[in-house]
C-alpha cells in the first residue's frame, strides 16, 4: 500500500556542528575547494568544483570581488550581479546550498557567517521527439530530465494564472523535487489533497525516476495495472489537467504521471484528438480490439485444439489439422514455448544497443519462426497467431499497459488448459472482479464502464466531435464542470437563413 | 436519501445508482433456468405456454410493486420488515428461514451450472475443484462488496446481449405456423403453465436485501419494474423462438432447450457455438451466485451483528460440501424442484408480508391515537 511507515529517524543525524566540522567532512571529496582569495578583498570561497558553473565564477563573481575592495558580507551582496544571493549563519543550509551547487563567501577561514551565491551548473538534454509516444500529427515535444524545463514546457501551452505548482523533496537521500501541478478550479480539491499526502508519507531513500512514485502512491500497489497514467507528452499533461487532473512531475525523470485515471485512458492516444472524430474512434476501436484479441487469442487456440475442436468448421478444421499433423507436443506446450520464444526476443530487443536490436529481429523473427515450422515444433497456423497477437501488443499508446498485457495471457493460458473456455471466462472474471475494485487516486478505475457513466462514455471507447464534448469527464470530479454551453452548439441554422 | 430507519446506515460511497436496480433485478432473475425452462412451461399449456410467460411476468410487476410498498413502509430490508411486523423472536425465525433460502438458490444454481458442463462440455469435469474455484471467486466478488457484485451484475448483462442476437440462426430454419392457433388451451392449462414459468422469475425478491444499498430509492422503483420486464421479454422470445423451431413432441425431449438452440448457430470460422455459449454463460451465472451469498450471510449479520466474512466462509463451505454431495442427475432435478416449490411458496409469502403490514400500521396507528 502507499502508506509508507513513517519514522522520526534521520539517516545523518544532526548533531551540533559547526561550519568547521562541515567544511572539514566536505573536503574529504577532491572535488570540494576552499581557498582564501587575495587582491582587493580578502574572503575565504568555498564550492564543489564539479557543480559550479565556471562562465558564473569566473565571468561574474571573481571579477565582482576582485575589482572592488569589499570588507563585509552585506557589501558583496550588493556588488554580485547575481540572483538568489543569502547571507546567514545557518549550518544545515551551508551543507545543502553547497551540494546544490552554490559557491559560498566566507570573511574569515570556518566563519559562521556566510554568503551563498547560486552558480549550479544548467546541464541538460535538449528538448527532443517523443519517442515512446510518437505521433505523426500533433506537437512534437516531449519531456526531459530537467524539472524547471519540464514545467516550463507545461506553463508555455497553459498560459493560466490558475496553474498550482506545489513542490516537495522526496527521498532521505536523494532529496528528489517532485512538483503537483492541478489547475485551481477545476481540478477538485480532494484529488490534489489527496496527492500531497501520499506524496508527503513517501518515506524511501531514492526517488530515481517518476515509476518508483508511480508504485509507491499507488492504491494498491499489488495490482499488474498501472494506476497512474505516465506520459512523456506535454501536450497529453496540458490536456490532462485542463480535464481537471492533478499531474506529477519528478526532477530527473522524462515521463510525467497524472492522476485519477481510468483503465480506458491507457488505450487512447493523443493522436486520438488530432484526428477527425470518426477515424479516431475507429482506430481506437481497433486498438481496443487489438489488445482483446492480443490476451484472448492464444488461450482460445489452446483451449479450442484442447477440447471443443468441434467449434472448427471442416474446412477450417483440415487446415489446423495438416498443420499440426507431425507436432510432437500438446497445444499447451506449443503456445507456451512460442510465447516465450517471443519475450525472449522483445526482452533481448528492449535491452540491446538500437543497432543490434534490429539484428534480432531479423534473427527472432524470420529465422527462428521459419527453423520452427520447419523442424516441426510448431504449427503455422500457431506461429501467424503468436506473431500477430504480438504485433496487437504493441498498438497500446501507453507504454506501461503494454506491459501487462504482455504478461496477461499467461493466467489465461493457464485457465485455457484446464477448464476450456469455462476457464478462460473464469480467469476474465477474476480480471474483472479485480479492475472494479481497483481505485486510481480514490476513483474507481473501472470507470466509465463501471460505475457506469454515460457522460463519460463520449471520450471512452469512441471519440465524440468537439462540439458533443461541452462537459469535462466526471471522473475527476472537476469543480468546473463546463467547457461550453452545450445549448448554443446545437443551435442549428435553419435552411436559407 | 439515507434511510435510517431500519436502525442501520449505509455509507455513500458504498451505493449503488438507482439505475443498476434494473441490471440488479434482471441478472438475478435470469440464470441457469432459463437454459432448459422451455421444456417444463409447455408440459401444460403446449405451444400457449408464451401466454403464461406473460401472465406470469405481470404477477411478478405485482409482487414488486409490493416489495417496494413494504420496504418504503417499514424502511430499510427484509430484516426491519420482519422486525416490524413479526417482532424480534418470530421475525429473527422468519429472516434465518429467508438466509437458508437465499443460500438455496445460490445452491442450485451452482450446482446446474456444473451439470450444464458436465453434460455439454467435460463429462469428467471435477465438481470439487469446479466448485471450489467458482466459490473463491465469488468469495472475491463479495468481499467487494454489493458495488462490485453489482459491476458484475450489469457486464453479465451486457455479455449476454450478442447471446441473444443469436436467437435469429434457429428462426430462420423454424417453422412460424407452429405458433397457431393461437390459444387453444384451456385458462386453467395456461394458469398452472404461469406458475411454472413464475418459477422462471424467481431472483427479484433479492431486493428486498439489496434495496437500502440504492441510492436513490423512489427512483429506482421504476428501474426495477424494467429489470422485470426486460426479464419477461428475453423469456417471451426464447420460448417463442423455442416453439417455432422444435415441434411440440420434439420439445418434451429436450432438456437443455437454448443450448440445443445454440447448436444451429454457425460462422464460417466457428460452429457448435453452445461451447461459446456456456463459457459466456459464466458470466451471467457469477452474480446470481455472488448475490444469493451476499444476501444469505448478510442477514445473519444483521441479526447478530457478527462479521460478514465469517458467515460468507460457513456457507461456502457449506455450499461445496453440498454441491458434492449432489452427484446424480436425478438429485439435482429434485435440487431443482425442491427450490422451484420452495420459491413458489416465498413469492406467496410476499402478498401475506404486505397484508400483514397494512394490518399492523392500522393496529398501530390506531394504538398511537
Amino acid at each position: 500500500m502507499w502508506k509508507w511507515k513513517k519514522d522520526k529517524g534521520n539517516e545523518f543525524p544532526e548533531q551540533n556542528e559547526t561550519v568547521k566540522d562541515v567544511t572539514k567532512s566536505l573536503e574529504q571529496s577532491k572535488d570540494f575547494m576552499v581557498y582564501p582569495l587575495e587582491g582587493g578583498t580578502k574572503c575565504f570561497l568555498s564550492y564543489f568544483e564539479t557543480m559550479v558553473e565556471p562562465k558564473v565564477l569566473n565571468e561574474i563573481i571573481l571579477p565582482a570581488l576582485k575589482q572592488n575592495a569589499l570588507h563585509s558580507l552585506e557589501e558583496m551582496k550588493d556588488v554580485i550581479p547575481v540572483e538568489g544571493l543569502a547571507i546567514t549563519n545557518d549550518v544545515d543550509l551551508f551543507r545543502q546550498r553547497v551540494m546544490q551547487g552554490h559557491v559560498i563567501l566566507q570573511m574569515k577561514e570556518y566563519d559562521k557567517k556566510f554568503l551563498t551565491i547560486p552558480a549550479v551548473i544548467a546541464e541538460h538534454r535538449k528538448v527532443s521527439i517523443p519517442e515512446v509516444e510518437f505521433s505523426v500529427v500533433g506537437p512534437k515535444e516531449a519531456f526531459v530530465e530537467s524539472l524547471d524545463t519540464n514545467i516550463n514546457l507545461v506553463r508555455k501551452r497553459l498560459t493560466l494564472p490558475q496553474l498550482t505548482v506545489k513542490e516537495l523533496n522526496i527521498g532521505k537521500m536523494t532529496k528528489t523535487r517532485v512538483a503537483i501541478l492541478y489547475v485551481d478550479g477545476v481540478a477538485n480539491q480532494e484529488n490534489v489533497n489527496t496527492v500531497m499526502q501520499r506524496l508527503k508519507d513517501i518515506e524511501y531513500d531514492q526517488i530515481n525516476d517518476s515509476s518508483y512514485i508511480t508504485q509507491m502512491i499507488a492504491d494498491n500497489s499489488n495490482s499488474p495495472f498501472p494506476q497512474l497514467l505516465d506520459t512523456e507528452r506535454p501536450d497529453r499533461v496540458t490536456g490532462s489537467l485542463v480535464e481537471g487532473k492533478v499531474a506529477i512531475l519528478v526532477d530527473g525523470s522524462p515521463h510525467a504521471l497524472t492522476c485519477p485515471t481510468t483503465v480506458v485512458e491507457f488505450f487512447s492516444a493523443s493522436d486520438d484528438y488530432f484526428l477527425p472524430w470518426h477515424l479516431a474512434s475507429g482506430f481506437r476501436l481497433i486498438r481496443l480490439f487489438a489488445v482483446i484479441f492480443s490476451v484472448l487469442s492464444t488461450p482460445l487456440y489452446v483451449a479450442i485444439l484442447s477440447y471443443h475442436h468441434e467449434m472448427i468448421p471442416e474446412d477450417l478444421l483440415a487446415t489446423i489439422v495438416t498443420s499440426r499433423a507431425d507436432i510432437p507436443f500438446p497445444p499447451i506446450l506449443e503456445v507456451i514455448i512460442l510465447e516465450l520464444t517471443i519475450e525472449l526476443l522483445r526482452e533481448a530487443g528492449a535491452r540491446l544497443p538500437t543497432k543490434v536490436g534490429q539484428t534480432i529481429g531479423i534473427v527472432g523473427g524470420i529465422v527462428i519462426g521459419t527453423a520452427a515450422v520447419e523442424a516441426g515444433l510448431t504449427s503455422n497456423v500457431l506461429l501467424i497467431i503468436v506473431a500477430l497477437a504480438a504485433l496487437a501488443s504493441f498498438t497500446t499508446p501507453v507504454y506501461q499497459i503494454g506491459n501487462t498485457i504482455r504478461l496477461l495471457r499467461f493466467p489465461f493460458l493457464l485457465g485455457a488448459q484446464m477448464w476450456g473456455v469455462v476457464g478462460i471466462s473464469i480467469v476474465m472474471s477474476f480480471f474483472i472482479a479485480h479492475l472494479i475494485k481497483l481505485q486510481s487516486i480514490g476513483r474507481p478505475f473501472f470507470a466509465p464502464i463501471y460505475p457506469l457513466r454515460f457522460h463519460d462514455l463520449k471520450d471512452a471507447f469512441i471519440r465524440l466531435p468537439f462540439n458533443k464534448q461541452s462537459m469535462r469527464p466526471i471522473q475527476t470530479r472537476p469543480v468546473d464542470s463546463s467547457r461550453f454551453n452545450q445549448k448554443r452548439a446545437n443551435e442549428k441554422r435553419d435552411v436559407d437563413e | 436519501m439515507n434511510d435510517t430507519k431500519g436502525g442501520f446506515h449505509v455509507p455513500e460511497n458504498l451505493m449503488v445508482t438507482s439505475t443498476m436496480a434494473f441490471f440488479l433485478v434482471h441478472s438475478m432473475q435470469v440464470g441457469v433456468g432459463i437454459l432448459g425452462f422451455e421444456k417444463y412451461i409447455a408440459e401444460d399449456a403446449g405451444y400457449n405456454a408464451w401466454i403464461s410467460i406473460l401472465v406470469a411476468g405481470l404477477a411478478i410487476h405485482l409482487l414488486l410493486w409490493m416489495i417496494y410498498r413494504l420496504l418504503q413502509g417499514c424502511g430499510g430490508d427484509l430484516v426491519s420488515v420482519h422486525n416490524f411486523i413479526f417482532g424480534k423472536y418470530l421475525g429473527g425465525l422468519m429472516n434465518l428461514v429467508f438466509s437458508v433460502y437465499f443460500l438455496l438458490l445460490s445452491l442450485t444454481v451452482l450446482r446446474t451450472f456444473v451439470e450444464v458442463i458436465q453434460v455439454w462440455v467435460f463429462p469428467q469435469l471435477n465438481t470439487w475443484l469446479f466448485a471450489l474455484v467458482y466459490l473463491l471467486l465469488a468469495y472475491y466478488f463479495i468481499e467487494g462488496g454489493l458495488r462490485v457484485i453489482t459491476g458484475m451484475c450489469l457486464l453479465s448483462v451486457i455479455l449476454g446481449l450478442p447471446l441473444l442476437l443469436f436467437k435469429f440462426f434457429p428462426l430462420q430454419i423454424g417453422d412460424v405456423n407452429n405458433l397457431y392457433p393461437m390459444i387453444d388451451a384451456s385458462v386453467t392449462d395456461i394458469l398452472s403453465s404461469a406458475k411454472v414459468s413464475t418459477l422462471s422469475f424467481l431472483g427479484f425478491e433479492l431486493l428486498l436485501m439489496f434495496y437500502p444499498f440504492i441510492k436513490d430509492q423512489k427512483a429506482s422503483k421504476k428501474w426495477a419494474h424494467f429489470g422485470a420486464f426486460y426479464t419477461t421479454m428475453i423469456y417471451l422470445i426464447s420460448a417463442l423462438v423455442a416453439f417455432i423451431y422444435y415441434s411440440e413432441e420434439q420439445l418434451q425431449h429436450v432438456t437443455w432447450g437454448t443450448i440445443s438452440l445454440w447448436k444451429i448457430v454457425d460462422f464460417p470460422f466457428l460452429q457448435r457455438f453452445e461451447y461459446m455459449g456456456i463459457g459466456l454463460w459464466a458470466y451471467v451465472v457469477l452474480p446470481n451466485i455472488c448475490l444469493g451469498l451476499w444476501a444469505a450471510s448478510r442477514i445473519p449479520k444483521r441479526m447478530f451483528k457478527i462479521k460478514q466474512k465469517y458467515v460468507l466462509w460457513l456457507y461456502l463451505i457449506i455450499l461445496l460440501i453440498a454441491s458434492n454431495l449432489i452427484d446424480d442427475r436425478r438429485m439435482i432435478d429434485a435440487l431443482n424442484t425442491f427450490t422451484n416449490q420452495a420459491g413458489f411458496y416465498f413469492l406467496l409469502y410476499i402478498p401475506v408480508l404486505y397484508i400483514m403490514m397494512l394490518i399492523m400500521k392500522k393496529v398501530r396507528y390506531r394504538h398511537g391515537n
